[in-house]
């Protein structure tokens, strides 16, 4: 299509856009100095990165010597709306090849990103031994 | 999740495995555990993506191999919960080592070898950097009161949740990204709200300054003002992104995963608002948050879309129902709509809509969307399903409808609005950004 054409469909007039002067020697003030300079003076500057700290060390709890015969807690976080069918086909999976884990399917309250103690609370209390949560993306 | 499961083995000794996405496994491997949560955290990572994946492909990644260990999925599930501990799952206290200082001055080099450096620390935001000497930080300190030293928060984000920064490391930053000193009071704002959102889904941020700051330091609300056509708004644009990466720690990839991040991410859409084309009955943005019409308030802005009405509003067809038809295609969980002031004027003078309230109230009757568009958004799911389980109407009544139900999304209080633009156009922007409560730069000066 002729480009005055396109213009004029797009409600812009050709002319507007080819007369359109420039306004850049307008610019008040100088410009910032180059960053590149090229020069091989060295130059000190301040550190513009944050200090930190490692975080202290926490130890995993035990592990189990076996599964079998366990109370599983399988916690879906719900993220996405997506994250049931993988715990289901892991639910299935127990059921199929470890009959003898107890699995429990829990949804955690809240967004993926809230807390919930009182799940947590509820597991040990209950004499979960063992959880299972996810899925994060 | 990483926190959950250090709750669960620390405070109740039950052993936890957390299932996740690759992205997460190496965020909670990495950076969290040497950070923040200090556990090792058993990982068995899901192929990405789950999300949206039929129930047959997540049999399929159940039936298959762990991403983490390359083991078969459930034979390293079960791994995680039975295999001993090794030596390092069962460390306490101090870690072993120490992250490298960050002393106050760098080793003296050439201009080029420091872009290069300051580039690789992902100090940048790859265009070249002021670079930061004692004599240009000094200068730039002059633009408060505040001391250097004074410390601005002590949560920063990803690279630990106990590293202080300073009204100097901000100072430094501003020299960097080209400020004026007059700016630093905006930026040292803009800095005490770290951290900002981040997302996989690719968020975005934009900045709103109002009250009379504007036009002491020459913000643009007027011609352009969403362009790069004015210094004090590109600037100011560009430090909160180098604050975002320096401060917060972003690494894309690393601390952040936003799948295609965000174009709106090199400047922050940062502008002020024309608060002098307002007609009487409209407020500008900071008095819609509470804020008295004199003070200076910088606003972040949180959401993903920025949709334009593309031509001048017609005479047939009125410009809130331009409105809605944009708003229609946002998730329904907030709005802000930049309007040029020709748009204000046209609501009052043909609709009789003279104030943004007026505005608000019929966005919220005229917008609608069908419960399957509403629910089918990841978004809202995430955040507003478990809400809606908890029985918080209207969520739980809209959760039992049928997909082609049609709803109401948006109430009046989620929809605000921002002026600006230069008259040449009757053109708006529809955009799902969601404001903070605004932060006083009057605190900062």
């Amino acid at each position: 299509m002729d480009r005055r054409k396109m213009l004029a469909l797009l409600g812009v007039s050709p002319a507007l856009v080819a007369g359109t002067p420039s306004f850049a020697s307008a610019s008040p003030g100088p410009a910032p100095a180059a960053a590149s300079s090229g020069s091989n003076d060295l130059v000190t500057v301040m550190n513009p990165g944050i200090a930190t700290k490692y975080a202290l060390r926490k130890p995993l709890a035990p592990r189990l010597h076996t599964l079998e015969g366990k109370k599983i807690y399988l916690v879906d976080t719900d993220w996405d709306g997506q994250t049931s069918g993988v715990l289901q086909e892991m639910q299935a999976w127990f059921a199929q090849r470890m009959p003898s884990v107890k699995i429990v399917y829990k949804m955690k309250r809240g967004m993926f990103t809230t807390d919930d103690p009182g799940l947590w609370k509820e597991i040990a209390a209950s004499g979960g031994d063992g959880v299972i949560i996810g899925v994060a993306g | 999740m990483s926190r959950e499961t250090v709750e669960i083995e620390q405070k109740y000794h039950i052993p936890t495995v957390a299932l996740a996405g690759d992205n997460v496994v190496g965020f909670g491997l990495g950076p969290n555990f040497i950070y923040n949560t200090g556990m090792p955290t058993r990982f068995v990572g899901v192929p990405f993506p789950f999300s949206g994946q039929p129930r047959s492909v997540l049999a399929k990644y159940v039936a298959g191999k762990d991403m983490v260990s390359g083991k078969p999925f459930m034979q390293a599930v079960v791994d995680a919960l039975t295999k001993p501990r090794t030596a390092k799952e069962k460390l306490s206290g101090p870690a072993p080592d120490a992250p490298p200082p960050e002393p106050r001055l760098l080793a003296p080099d050439t201009p080029d070898n420091l872009q290069r450096l300051f580039m690789q620390r992902n100090w940048t935001d790859y265009n070249p950097v002021i670079l930061p000497t004692e004599e240009k930080v000094a200068a730039m300190l002059k633009g408060t009161s505040h001391r250097p030293d004074e410390v601005i928060k002590k949560a920063a984000g990803t690279f630990g949740t106990h590293r202080p920064f300073t009204v100097e490391k901000v100072a430094i930053i501003a020299v960097m990204a080209g400020a004026k000193p007059e700016y630093l009071p905006v930026l040292l704002a803009l800095s005490s709200r770290v951290p900002y959102s981040d997302s996989t889904t690719s968020i975005a941020h934009m900045v709103v300054v109002n009250g009379p700051i504007r036009q002491k330091i020459g913000m643009n609300s007027g011609m352009g003002a969403l362009g790069p056509d004015n210094e004090a708004n590109s600037v100011i644009g560009r430090s909160m992104t180098l604050i975002h990466k320096i401060i917060q720690g972003y690494v894309e990839g690393v601390t952040g995963f936003a799948s295609l991040s965000n174009p709106l991410r090199y400047d922050n859409l940062c502008f002020a608002e024309d608060e002098e084309s307002l007609p009487e009955g409209w407020q500008p943005l900071h008095v819609q948050m509470g804020h008295k019409p004199t003070d200076n308030v910088v606003t972040i802005f949180t959401g993903w879309n920025f949709i334009s009405s593309m031509s001048s509003i017609k005479p047939h067809y009125a410009p809130q129902m331009a409105m809605r038809d944009c708003m229609s295609a946002l998730s329904g969980m907030a709005s802000t709509l930049i309007l040029d002031p020709s748009v204000v004027q046209l609501l009052g003078d043909a609709q009789g809509i003279t104030t943004n309230a007026m505005l608000a109230d019929w966005l919220a009757k005229n917008v609608e969307k069908t419960a399957g568009e509403y629910w089918g958004n990841s978004t809202v799911w995430t955040v507003l399903a478990p809400l809606a389980r908890q029985g918080l109407k209207p969520y739980s009544d809209w959760l039992k409808l049928p997909d082609d139900a049609l709803i109401k999304p948006f109430t009046s209080d989620k929809i605000h609005t921002v002026v600006a633009g230069g008259k040449s156009a009757s053109v708006f922007f529809a955009t799902d950004l969601r404001p903070d409560r605004g932060t006083s730069i009057d605190e900062w000066a």
